[in-house]
């Protein structure tokens, strides 16, 4: 069968209904490889639900998902997390019996790397993170920005690290905190090439961050392109103004 | 450095202690150990599953019992030898286990409960009523390990294959097995967008805690000489439960030092009859209540207090 040329992540026409809520209505978008894409949208227009499908913890009702070429709808959380899809979490899920260590010695586990090596790479994403003082701590004892932090380090263990998705990374957290994850997805980004889809409600942040913003309102895609762009499109102003 | 060299050392008084045991102990006593020997490996494997991994099984003593019933009815009814009955006693309480994880895989809490401890009341049901195979409520006479009565060599024994389970336990937590059981108590979805595979892990604890607690029954059952279906009787989940609750959930030693301390206070208090239940249910709403980590959490409390005793914290540090 002939090879078709695809973007990085594409999504076709995605569809995702809960009873008869639909979350998702045909939902599609593209993203390129590198790029900083931010997914924003009033409560409840399906942001989440979007990443969830891609990610793999819902699957779809129709449409497809494919990621570097390859069809990943359908796939099981964790052999997308192998392909190099990692995620983050709205209210930050990190292993509260395990140390800050600990967490971020799992996806490394699960890629088959060494504990030396593991070890060493995750004691300097901490160290980066400035939470190598409470590697030995349980991750339950730190703040929800120290949490949230933890978690987004985290998902740099994964050494095939190449689509990283997050859902509202710096919502409720402290400035200095807002300023490591900020400073993490540029380096990360600009070093090694990982592209991004970041779902924030703080329209300054992804205006200066991300080079292009999908809009969802209602389940559906509303409009996309340059932060400037989207701005003045009336859709977007109805969906946000609750028109 | 310090403190894990008083950990060695702790644990060489402890063996050495356990050891010289029967030296002072009547075969009562003696006896009442090796029962409590199993108990600990029943609760340190319960604890893999209950504790580590989260999954709340109330049909793990229903595995001792089934690899006591294997066993011992492959040496009578086959005329196996203890080399081969013991293995297929494994084989057999694995195998089992692995049908019931792969059903119990997309439940968990509750249902798991109910679903497992469902399981265990088929199987204690079955064995009485084909009583014409299994002996029923009468019992089945089994082949007595040493041949003997006379519990020193079952004490030590038993002691030996507690300190073997424990210790294989201990290392299948802290390596990366350990990691991802863990993690999946603590939150599976987290887990599984990490890459953790969580079918295969919850599976292979099921498995892992079964086949040992199969081991242990199947040991036990030529300890005691009658097996029966109490073996499988609600009561002994609900003991193994307690013994790791009061020792202390997600600790290694903690599920070892409650069945024992658990065992000598109901033996101690034989002769007060029913008392000694009220006593006991007591013992767990006062650890619940105030030590919820059970005996291994009043440890670290008393550890942390003598620590805080000995070196002054400065505001400064």
């Amino acid at each position: 069968m002939k090879e078709q040329a695809h973007p990085f992540l594409e999504v076709q026409k995605v569809v995702k209904k809960f009873g008869g809520l639909v979350a998702n209505n045909k939902v599609s978008l593209q993203i390129g490889k590198g790029e900083i894409r931010g997914l924003i949208g009033p409560n409840g227009s399906g942001k989440t639900t979007l990443i969830n499908v891609i990610t793999g913890i819902y699957e779809p009702e129709e449409g497809n998902i494919f990621y570097a070429g390859k069809r990943i709808d359908g796939l099981q959380p964790d052999v997308i997390a192998s392909l190099g899809i990692m995620r983050t979490f709205q209210v930050a899920r990190v292993f509260r019996d395990m140390t800050v260590l600990e967490n971020m010695l799992i996806p490394a586990f699960c890629q088959g790397q060494s504990r030396k090596d593991a070890v060493a790479r995750a004691e300097e994403l901490l160290d980066f993170a400035l939470l190598t003082r409470l590697k030995d701590k349980q991750a339950k004892s730190l703040s929800g920005g120290q949490n949230m932090l933890l978690q987004i380090v985290r998902g740099f263990m994964n050494r095939d690290l190449q689509l990283y998705v997050m859902d509202e990374p710096f919502a409720g957290v402290h400035q200095s905190i807002k300023g490591i994850i900020l400073k993490s997805i540029r380096m990360m980004n600009a070093d090694k090439g990982i592209t991004f889809l970041i779902i924030s409600h703080e329209m300054p942040t992804v205006s200066t961050l991300c080079d292009k913003v999908t809009v969802l309102a209602k389940g559906e895609l509303i409009a996309e392109g340059t932060m400037e762009q989207v701005a003045n499109e009336p859709q977007v102003i109805d969906a946000y103004l609750g028109g | 450095m310090k403190w894990f060299n008083l950990k060695i050392l702790g644990l060489v008084v402890v063996i050495i202690v356990a050891l010289l045991v029967p030296l002072g102990l009547s075969d009562y006593w003696q006896y009442v150990l090796t029962v409590a020997f199993f108990y600990a490996i029943m609760a340190a494997s319960w604890n893999l599953l209950g504790g580590y991994t989260g999954q709340f099984s109330l049909g793990h003593h229903t595995f001792g019992m089934l690899g006591a019933y294997t066993s011992s009815l492959l040496m009578v009814k086959a005329g196996a030898s203890l080399w081969l009955s013991i293995p297929a006693a494994i084989a057999v309480t694995m195998i089992l286990s692995l049908i019931l994880g792969i059903v119990c895989l997309r439940v968990h809490g509750l249902y798991l409960a109910l679903i497992t401890w469902a399981f265990a009341e088929v199987i204690r049901n079955y064995l009485r009523m084909h009583y014409a195979f299994t002996g029923g409520d009468r019992g089945l006479e089994s082949p007595l390990l040493f041949g003997t009565l006379q519990p020193t060599p079952y004490y030590y024994f038993f002691l030996g294959l507690t300190v073997l389970c424990v210790l294989l336990i201990a290392v299948l937590m802290r390596s990366r097995i350990g990691f991802y059981l863990r993690s999946i108590r603590d939150d599976a979805i987290a887990a599984r967008s990490m890459g953790v595979n969580i079918v295969r892990y919850k599976v292979l604890a099921f498995i892992v805690a079964s086949g040992i607690a199969g081991m242990a029954g199947a040991f036990y059952g030529h300890t005691i000489g009658l097996i029966s279906p109490v073996l499988g009787d609600f009561n002994e989940m609900a003991m193994i439960i307690i013994f790791v609750v009061i020792g202390g959930m997600r600790t290694q030693t903690g599920p070892v030092v409650g069945a024992i301390t658990v065992r000598i206070t109901m033996e101690l208090l034989r002769e007060q009859s029913e008392i000694r239940i009220i006593i006991l249910s007591a013992l767990v709403i006062i650890i619940m209540r105030f030590f919820n980590g059970g005996l291994m959490e009043f440890v670290r409390r008393v550890k942390k207090w003598v620590s805080r005793r000995k070196k002054p914290v400065s505001a400064y540090q």
